[in-house]
């Protein structure tokens, strides 16, 4: 398999604060890797490095073979990587389906060049076709037409994903999917992640340690910028450096 | 008082014109923008220009002045705007308000301070209920009418619309569905500067012309963006019709305080719903 992700000694500094501190990781393509940590670890501050929102003091990224350190995180989406927030981000004021037609025209014939995309009304040719399609994909079909602002979080959370899925992603980074959602919402999300996990490659970052830890091949976790630990979840879990960051049990490495 | 509603719904539309752009361009740009006195007032002038002295027609010369002023609305935005996205509001508010001084030198420069005046273009009225209108205060409220649902249109049809809508609701994820923003802020700017050149061209027959014309409007505009809600289209639409309201049942009644009553207005809305930015 073929690296889709590489970082190389990445690092990100807030005046006197290091909150990325020297991450390298190494993501296969297909691959779902899982980052735990406590919170102020530096897991979103590492999202927002990687997908462009924050430029990195120090480090590379490699992106699909591409250096793709200083690029705009447009460009970084243009080339297939995708992510969803911490806090559930959807277009409250668009309905829901509207909410995928920025997505969907990127691959969109009618909307190939700037001119079409300018001038093309934005429910011509497939486009809707496209969008209900994606809301089949996570089950929100049949709210296709109701108003972003009237979902309810679990919703929001799936709409999120349909967002992302619709950019056609080669790497997948999830921030914290589950935080916020019922016992049954949970199940949803991690039915659906574990539907699309077989064609994308994902990096995830969740809390709920327990919901992801049958669902990832590789599990990093994170503590003050940097990984303590990594390799195959129940093996990690059993680290003592791990369950000291966690428990506070004593370990053989500090967290 | 059905006179003085006529004033109210004209002041309105006007203030309509000019605030849809401060609207818009604060709402996907976080740019609060002085500069936009600048394309309202060589609107202005460049209607009188045309009219006065090369003796166009009101109709063509007021079309002539707003597409006149949309490459200096892209220039501003290209060369000062451009560099301050992301940057603290008052680096914009400094530099915007630079760009309005020098353009009232220029103004001044150019075409003198003296204020000059312009006669109604129809000098027609129309007898309505048994009361007497100008046919031209209707038509700049109808027009005004006409460019809200237009606008809307534009907003809800075009995709276009559709990631100014999202713009104005989330920069950032906008940035994440890999769309480059800065194309669609221009657009955004020079459609803004357009529509203050379209309420100063629409204006001046029915006021003096002057260098500082832009300057004192544009406060009650920001007013209007206020009262309206930051970035909300409609709320903009329905506010500057309130505040015209207010503009000119006040001055019937106390004409010192028109203006300022707009402000104890706006200073109510803030006390009642801060604004966020």
């Amino acid at each position: 398999m073929s690296e889709v992700l590489t970082i190389r000694g990445l690092t990100k500094r807030f005046g006197g604060l290091v909150a990325v501190n020297g991450v390298d990781l190494r993501v296969e393509e297909k691959e779902t890797v899982g980052i735990i940590g406590p919170n102020g670890s530096g897991k979103t501050t590492l999202f927002n490095l990687i997908t462009g929102l924050f430029q990195p003091t120090a480090g590379q990224i490699v992106f699909m073979d591409r250096d793709v350190t200083s690029a705009r995180p447009e460009q970084r989406v243009a080339a297939g990587m995708v992510r969803t927030f911490q806090l559930v981000s959807v277009f409250n004021s668009l309905r829901v389906w509207e909410n995928l037609v920025l997505c969907v025209t990127r691959f969109d014939a009618a909307h190939s060049s700037i001119w079409k995309f300018m001038t093309s009304p934005a429910t011509g040719g497939t486009i809707r076709d496209d969008c209900y399609g994606v809301l089949r994909l996570v089950g929100l079909e049949d709210k296709a037409g109701t108003m972003t602002s009237e979902l309810s979080y679990g919703d929001k959370r799936l709409l999120e994903i349909a967002i992302a899925l619709s950019l056609k992603p080669k790497l997948l980074l999830l921030d914290e999917p589950l935080s916020g959602l019922s016992d049954v919402e949970v199940v949803d999300i991690l039915n659906l992640l574990r539907r699309i996990k077989r064609d994308v490659t994902i990096i995830i970052i969740e809390h709920k340690v327990s919901m992801i830890v049958d669902f990832v091949d590789r599990l990093c976790v994170m503590n003050e910028g940097r990984f303590v630990s990594e390799g195959e979840p129940s093996e990690v879990l059993r680290d003592p450096a791990v369950q000291k960051c966690y428990w506070g049990k004593e370990g053989t490495r500090g967290c | 008082m059905i006179y003085t509603l006529m004033y109210g719904l004209t002041i309105g539309a006007i203030l309509y014109f000019i605030a849809i752009g401060l609207s818009l361009t604060f709402g996907t740009m976080r740019v609060t923008n002085f500069a936009h006195t600048i394309t309202y007032t060589i609107g202005v002038y460049l209607l009188l220009t045309f009219v006065t002295q090369w003796k166009v027609h009101y109709f063509w010369a007021a079309i002539f002045a707003v597409l006149a002023v949309i490459p200096i609305g892209y220039l501003i935005e290209r060369f000062i705007i451009r560099r301050l996205y992301g940057e603290s509001l008052d680096y914009t508010f400094i530099a915007t308000f630079a760009v309005s001084l020098i353009g009232v030198d220029v103004v001044k420069w150019i075409w003198g301070v003296q204020p000059k005046a312009l006669g109604d273009p129809i000098r027609r009225y129309i007898e309505l209920l048994g009361f007497t209108f100008p046919v031209y205060r209707l038509l700049i409220v109808g027009i005004a009418i006409l460019l809200f649902f237009a606008l809307q249109l534009f907003v809800r049809r075009t995709m276009v619309g559709k990631i100014i809508i999202a713009a104005l609701e989330d920069r950032e994820k906008v940035r994440c569905l890999g769309i480059k923003l800065d194309k669609y802020f221009s657009l955004v700017f020079v459609l803004g500067s357009a529509l203050a050149a379209l309420g100063g061209v629409l204006y001046a027959p029915i006021t003096s012309v002057h260098p500082y014309m832009g300057t004192s409007i544009l406060l009650l505009c920001f007013a209007v963006v206020i009262v309206g809600g930051m970035a909300n289209l409609k709320g903009t639409f329905f506010a500057a019709f309130a505040l015209g309201m207010v503009v000119a049942i006040t001055a019937r009644y106390w004409p010192p305080g028109a203006e300022t009553m707009v402000f104890i207005v706006m200073a109510i809305v803030l006390i009642f719903r801060p604004i966020d930015v």
